[in-house]
């Protein structure tokens, strides 16, 4: 079984502090539950100047607490790849678990753009794609969960850059990522 | 924010410092002439020393394999930037 969604949204800040802001995201006190993030490969193409990315994050509780009997690793790995083209104010990321890819397996991409009402914005579109083949007639429930984990997880991520966005219009770069133990 | 090696941190961090002050300053600015090359080549080497003692290392190749995002928006891809 496959779900697909697309949703919209926005940042009130420009395009570049927001690319920067995606560097900067981890930790916030919203990504309690990202545990390490770290960059596998990176370089700018010598031909185009895109700068290409990996990270590999490692996120804990991943698991629904009935389904924990069938997967007892409580952690995922998240592959996270992108695509930054400064000249033409265009980034694109995709990130997708590495393991747990039967229970359930998310692909969500992410376009940033300069939002075209209002150049100091930035438009961000975002495309899920969910897959379970997990069987014994848990699929629905399992994709259900999944789809609900998913908003509560966009959301958070959401307000997780809008806190690194205020501080990077409010401070100083390397204050960005202070450890807070806040945890809403 | 933690290395997926405890023993990485440090270097990530000196790492990350460098290429955050570069991404703001000059890549974004359209200098894309890399900087930090010499602080990512410890780090990474050291991350993936991690990555093979757990066994992930194959996990990873096989996944990165499928080539990473493309920024057109039909999902097309240009020479080099790897298959579907």
């Amino acid at each position: 079984m496959v779900k697909l969604l697309q949703f919209h949204f926005g940042f009130e800040h420009a395009w570049s502090d927001v690319t920067l802001a995606f560097w900067l995201r981890y930790p916030n006190p919203f990504a309690s539950h990202v545990l390490a993030a770290d960059v596998v490969s990176r370089k700018v193409d010598p031909e185009t100047q895109y700068l290409h990315t990996t990270r590999l994050l490692l996120k804990r509780g991943v698991v629904p607490k009935w389904g924990q009997r069938f997967f007892r690793q409580n952690e995922a790995y998240i592959l996270e790849e992108s695509v930054v083209d400064a000249k033409g104010q265009r980034m694109v990321t995709r990130t997708r678990n590495l393991n747990h890819k039967k229970m359930m397996h998310v692909a969500e991409t992410q376009r940033f753009i300069v939002d075209p009402r209002n150049p100091e914005w930035t438009r961000v579109t975002t495309d899920v794609k969910f897959q379970s083949s997990v069987g014994w007639g848990l699929t629905g429930k399992i994709e259900g969960f999944g789809l609900n984990k998913f908003r509560d997880n966009a959301k958070r991520s959401r307000e997780g850059m809008n806190l690194v966005l205020e501080r990077l219009r409010s401070r100083d770069m390397h204050e960005v990522n202070k450890e807070d133990n806040v945890d809403p | 924010m933690e290395s997926i090696g405890k023993d990485c941190t440090e270097l990530k961090q000196a790492y990350d410092t460098c290429f955050n002050r570069w991404y703001a300053e000059s890549f974004l600015k359209g200098n894309t002439t890399p900087e930090c090359d010499e602080l990512f080549e410890k780090y990474r080497s050291c991350v993936h020393k991690t990555l093979k003692e757990r066994q992930l290392d194959k996990m990873l190749d096989e996944a990165r394999s499928q080539g990473g995002p493309s920024l057109d928006e039909e999902g097309k891809k240009k020479g080099g930037e790897g298959g579907k």
